[in-house]
């Protein structure tokens, strides 16, 4: 059947065209030094948490990150739907607690900060970058304290959220408790610089994560296991401050001495600068290490 | 090699010691800027020592160096926005895409995180990994992974690239592509290039400027037209005993070798003039032997690098490149 409609013709004009515009010289801002230590601190925050990574790389951040915050969850619910005043669930009873999940992660965490980069030869492209050894370094431990810091602050301080919201008169409890906070971040601050220093410094000198994670929680046991021992055998007067070798009881007696509690612990009760110290020396001598594994050469 | 002003990269007397070695030995070097310099020697004659001393990754033990007109000592920060380095070795983390790492290293570098994504992607599509910049590095080829070690070299757009034996493991067809991308590099994107290499023919490619360096000294620097200009060798093939050919000559203070039927006569440093074949042709009368071949064979960066550098280190570095 013959149509009156005019045949379908292909238009004279495309609708487009495809140019490859080739290499393009790059005129906008260059950032600098600043800018690199930055990214980098983002970056292996990244590679820590296990994002653009496959799932199973995932699994023990999430893991840490629920197992670190259901107790303060729980200690809330209960002081929410259950109020009484027999339950007692103090922050260094939290600290307590995640005092192993921050060993762990900490165990994890220096391994990923610097044992790939180097294994893979990556460091030989960042230093040929906008950063010195002395930046990467400080990019790296910045990284792995934020990481450590989301679990030493995170629990404490959604308890004192749920203290405050659960109190009678939440702004005066605030008010009355503000130094509390103080606290929290106090200790936040000196254990996962205390963990992650000695991690980093261990991870410094391997290029197999499992092998650094593995020394780290097994010098750990070992140093402990050790200082146990020596604490039977010394006299009292210089057995008293084995503790400070023994990094399971420290972190416990660090707590302790920041909450003003009793550390209830077998081995020593020390006066509390001397944990603070102790975690200061040993940080100092990580870094120590870290700094002539890294800059020798710089 | 003469840059004057123009120089993009000098040194005075750059020398880096390690205990007894001394692995780069008072090294005078001025680079014009919009070249492409080859760096050849031998495994261990002090090129990446070179490359890595210029790029801050290690101290100079003394002299001086500037690139892009800074000091290497105190201002090494700045001179590494502008520079590019694709190291020899795996140097490429697996568990990434090509993507966030070439980006990652843009932002090392300075650029702005959206910058260093855009650049990232239009890097790896120039050179020539396209769809898969998505996948994990994990899963590449070698030349896969020398392409996205360039495009990391080239993401911040630098003035200057050190390639460190960028054809390094690579198979013929890979090779091609890369000197071809290096090529490409340097003659349309404008950068100035230094590659690194003990490759003769990779260096013939692509460089107009070749510096040669042997147990850390610097032996030869120039352009390699002018290095190359004159007769090469001469190749004599007489009726007759050619090793006595070979004593004749050496009498005459020429230097030659036997090869088969044939009498190689190395060119002298000044190159092949009418005396050498004067010098010859009376050898060859003396003999009283009939002279049935006497040519003249064209100088090569080979022949160069024989005769100034020599030995057991130049042998090796030709048997390389005829593999």
């Amino acid at each position: 059947m013959a149509s009156n409609q005019p045949p379908v013709t292909t238009p004279a004009q495309p609708y487009g065209e495809i140019y490859d515009l080739g290499y393009k010289h790059y005129e906008g801002k260059r950032l600098g030094r600043t800018h690199a230590i930055k990214a980098l601190i983002i970056y292996s925050m990244k590679r820590g948490l296990g994002i653009k990574k496959k799932w199973t790389a995932k699994l023990i951040p999430i893991g840490l990150y629920v197992t670190a915050f259901v107790p303060a969850f729980i200690v809330a619910g209960i002081k929410a739907f259950v109020p009484t005043d027999d339950f007692v669930y103090s922050y260094h009873d939290l600290n307590d607690f995640i005092s192993l999940t921050l060993l762990i992660y900490a165990a994890a965490l220096g391994p990923e900060m610097l044992s790939d980069d180097r294994r893979e030869n990556v460091l030989s492209l960042y230093f040929s970058r906008s950063l010195t050894r002395l930046d990467y370094l400080l990019a790296k431990v910045a990284a792995m304290g934020i990481l450590l810091g989301t679990i030493a602050f995170g629990p404490p301080l959604l308890l004192f959220l749920a203290n405050v919201l659960l109190a009678d008169n939440p702004i005066s409890y605030f008010f009355n408790h503000v130094e509390d906070i103080g606290r929290i971040l106090a200790y936040g601050v000196l254990v996962s610089a205390y963990l992650g220093s000695i991690s980093l410094a261990i991870a410094a000198f391997t290029n197999r994560k499992g092998v650094a994670g593995a020394i780290f929680i097994g010098g750990l046991l070992m140093v402990t296991g050790i200082a146990n021992a020596l604490f039977d055998a010394l006299d009292a007067a210089v057995g008293d401050y084995i503790i400070l070798f023994d990094p399971f009881d420290l972190i416990i007696a660090l707590s302790a001495w920041v909450w003003g509690e009793p550390t209830n612990m077998r081995i020593a009760d020390l006066p509390g600068y001397w944990y603070g110290f102790a975690v200061l020396v040993t940080i100092a001598l990580a870094g120590t290490l870290m700094y002539r594994r890294y800059l020798a050469d710089d | 090699m003469t840059a004057g002003g123009n120089a993009i990269v000098t040194t005075s007397a750059l020398t880096k010691q390690y205990g007894s070695v001394r692995a780069l030995d008072s090294v005078d070097l001025s680079i014009p800027r919009a070249s492409a310099i080859g760096l050849l020697g031998a495994n261990g004659a002090g090129k990446s020592t070179l490359i890595k001393l210029l790029l801050g990754l290690i101290s100079p033990t003394s002299g001086e160096a500037t690139m892009l007109g800074m000091d290497i000592r105190t201002e090494v920060i700045r001179i590494r926005e502008r520079v590019g380095y694709m190291p020899e070795s795996d140097c490429l983390p697996y568990d990434v895409t090509a993507a966030d790492f070439v980006g990652h290293m843009a932002e090392m570098s300075g650029l702005p995180g959206r910058a260093a994504r855009q650049r990232a992607n239009d890097v790896l599509y120039q050179v020539g990994v396209d769809e898969e910049r998505y996948r994990l590095i994990r899963g590449f080829s070698t030349g896969m992974k020398q392409r996205v070690k360039l495009a990391q070299a080239i993401v911040h757009d630098p003035e200057l690239v050190f390639f460190d034996e960028p054809t390094n493991g690579m198979d013929p067809q890979g090779r091609e592509d890369m000197l071809n991308l290096i090529n490409r590099i340097h003659r349309q994107i404008g950068m100035t290039i230094v590659v690194s290499s003990h490759l003769l023919e990779d260096i013939e490619r692509v460089c107009d400027y070749v510096v040669m360096v042997d147990r850390g000294k610097l032996v030869v620097n120039g352009r390699i037209d002018d290095l190359m200009r004159g007769g090469g060798d001469v190749i004599v093939r007489i009726d007759g005993d050619p090793q006595a050919l070979v004593d004749r000559l050496a009498a005459r203070r020429l230097s030659a070798r036997l090869s088969g039927p044939e009498v190689i006569v190395t060119a002298p440093t000044g190159g092949v003039d009418d005396a050498v074949y004067d010098a010859i042709r009376d050898a060859v009368v003396e003999l009283d032997a009939p002279l049935r071949l006497l040519r003249g064979r064209e100088r090569s960066l080979e022949d160069v690098y024989i005769q100034t550098v020599g030995g057991v280190d130049a042998e090796e570095a030709v048997a390389a490149n005829g593999e």
